[in-house]
C-alpha cells in the first residue's frame, strides 16, 4: 500500500527518529580500544572510546569499563565506572569530569548560533554509590557559551534513567565543521571557577553545574553511567542502538588502535628505506578526522625481511609531508637493514599496542 | 612531565613531526605539524607558554 499521509504529530515534534539520532558516539560504553577494559587513572587521558577523563591533579579517580561488575541497566552490557581514589576537596579553578566533545560536522543541523536553533535532548543511565544532586554542562569550542544542568540520584547503587532537555542556543559561535562542535561534561567534581547556575546559557566557561556532588571528594565512592544520548528535539526517545562494526567504524575516526598485543602484525606497506630504517603506507580507513598522532604503548617491534628477523627496541613515528586524513607514512628505526628489500612489522610487547588518534 | 623532541625531516624536508615523551622518557605519541591535530594544537601551547622541544638527531 503506498503512503499517502505522513503523520503530521511526529513532524511537528522537531525529533529525528532515524540516522544518526544520537549525537554521541560509544554512549554504550561497547567499545574500549585503548585500554581493552583494563582500569585507566584518570589523568588527562582517553578511557573507553571517545570518553575523556579531564583532571586537573593526577590520581584522584579511575575508569574502567564494567568497573564494579554491577548488573548493567536493561538493555545495556557495558557501563563507564569511575572510582574515587582518596577523599578530594575540589579546588576553585580544578575540574574533574568526563568529557566528549562531538565533531561539528555531526551538530551543524542543530542550527546552534543562530535563530533557528533547535532544541536538544540529552538522557543516560547513572549508577552512584552516592546520592544527590549531581551537574554537567554543554559547551562551545571557544568555551564562552555554556550551558550547566543538574540532575538527581535519589536512590544509591541504582540505576536511574535521566533526561534534560536545553533550549537551543542562538547565540555564540558553533563550529559546523571537523573542530569541536559541542563539549559535553559529565561533573565528577568542578571547583567553582567553572560552575555556573544549571538551566540557563551563560557566557563563562563552565563545565559543570553550581552546587554539584563532587564523585571524588568521597574516598571509594563509585559512578558509573551509560546510554548517553544526545538528540534533536525536546524528547528522549529510547537509545540509538547501533551496530557493533558502525559505532567502531564511528570511534575509528578519532582514534584506531592499529595492532594490540604480542605478534599483532601492523598492515603497512612496509620496506627498508635505508639500513637502519623500515618506511610503510598505511591506509587510514575511515577517514580520519585530522592527520592523526602516532600513539603506542608498544616499545619492542619484530622485523621480518629477507635478510634477518630480528627484535627492535623501537618506536613508530609519523612523517607529515606524506601523510593526510586519507593515509599515513611510517617510520621504524632498525639496524642491518638491506635497502630495498620488503619488510613485516609486528608488535613484540606483552599489552601493547600501536595506534593512530585524530581525537578533538 | 611531558617533554617534546623534534624529528628529522623525510629526505631532507624540514621538521614537520614532534615526538613527546612522558615523565619516564617513554616515548607516547608522534604529533603531525597539522593545524586541525589537538596534540600539535597543545604542543604549541606548551610552546606559547616558554618552552623549548629537544632539537631534531643530526
Amino acid at each position: 500500500m503506498a503512503l499517502t499521509q505522513v503523520d503530521q504529530g511526529l513532524l511537528s515534534t522537531n525529533a529525528q527518529y532515524t540516522g544518526f539520532k544520537s549525537r554521541i558516539i560509544n554512549g554504550g560504553m561497547v567499545i574500549d580500544q585503548r585500554n581493552a577494559g583494563a582500569s585507566v587513572t584518570g589523568n588527562g587521558v582517553y578511557t573507553l572510546d571517545r570518553w575523556y577523563a579531564q583532571a586537573t591533579i593526577n590520581s584522584k579517580y579511575t575508569v574502567q569499563q564494567n568497573a564494579g561488575s554491577v548488573t548493567p541497566p536493561a538493555g545495556f552490557a557495558n557501563y563507564l565506572g569511575v572510582t574515587s581514589s582518596s577523599a578530594y576537596t575540589v579546588g576553585a579553578s580544578e575540574n574533574f569530569s568526563l568529557l566528549q566533545a562531538i565533531e561539528g560536522y555531526n551538530m551543524a543541523d542543530f542550527a546552534w548560533g543562530t535563530a533557528s536553533a533547535s532544541s536538544i535532548t540529552l538522557s543516560f543511565r547513572v549508577y552512584s554509590s552516592l546520592t544527590g544532586t549531581f551537574g554537567g554542562s554543554l559547551q562551545n569550542s571557544a568555551q564562552n557559551r555554556s550551558y550547566p544542568f543538574t540532575y538527581t540520584i535519589s536512590s544509591a547503587n541504582t540505576w536511574t534513567t535521566i533526561s534534560i532537555t536545553i533550549a537551543g542556543e542562538t547565540t555564540g559561535t558553533w563550529l559546523k565543521t571537523n573542530g569541536a562542535g559541542i563539549y559535553m561534561w559529565i561533573g565528577l567534581g568542578v571547583g567553582s571557577t567553572y560552575s555556573g547556575a544549571a538551566g540557563a546559557w551563560a557566557s563563562s566557561n563552565y563545565s559543570g553545574a553550581t552546587g554539584a556532588t563532587s564523585v571524588v571528594g568521597t574516598n571509594g565512592a563509585t559512578f558509573y553511567i551509560t546510554g548517553i544520548q544526545l538528540e534533536k528535539g525536546s524528547t528522549a526517545t529510547s537509545f540509538d542502538y547501533r551496530p557493533y562494526g558502525t559505532e567502531l567504524a564511528l570511534c575509528h575516526r578519532y582514534c584506531k588502535i592499529v595492532a594490540f598485543g604480542n605478534n599483532e602484525a601492523i598492515p603497512a606497506a612496509w620496506g627498508c628505506n635505508a639500513t637502519t630504517e623500515l618506511m610503510g603506507d598505511f591506509l587510514l580507513t575511515p577517514t580520519m578526522r585530522a592527520m592523526p598522532t602516532v600513539v603506542q604503548t608498544a616499545t619492542t617491534y619484530r622485523v621480518n625481511t629477507a635478510s634477518f628477523n630480528n627484535n627492535f627496541t623501537s618506536s613508530i613515528t609519523l612523517s607529515t609531508g606524506e601523510s593526510s586524513t586519507n593515509s599515513a607514512r611510517l617510520f621504524l628505526t632498525v639496524s642491518g637493514a638491506t635497502a630495498g628489500q620488503a619488510a613485516v612489522a609486528r608488535i613484540y610487547t606483552n599489552g601493547g599496542y600501536f595506534g593512530l588518534s585524530a581525537e578533538l | 612531565m611531558i617533554t617534546y623532541k623534534l624529528n628529522k625531516g623525510f629526505d631532507g624536508a624540514p621538521t614537520s613531526s614532534v615526538n613527546c615523551y612522558d615523565s619516564e622518557s617513554t616515548l607516547v605519541m608522534c604529533i603531525p605539524f597539522a593545524p586541525d591535530n589537538t596534540d600539535y594544537q597543545a604542543y604549541l601551547k606548551w610552546v606559547s607558554e616558554g618552552n623549548q622541544p629537544e632539537p631534531a638527531d643530526e
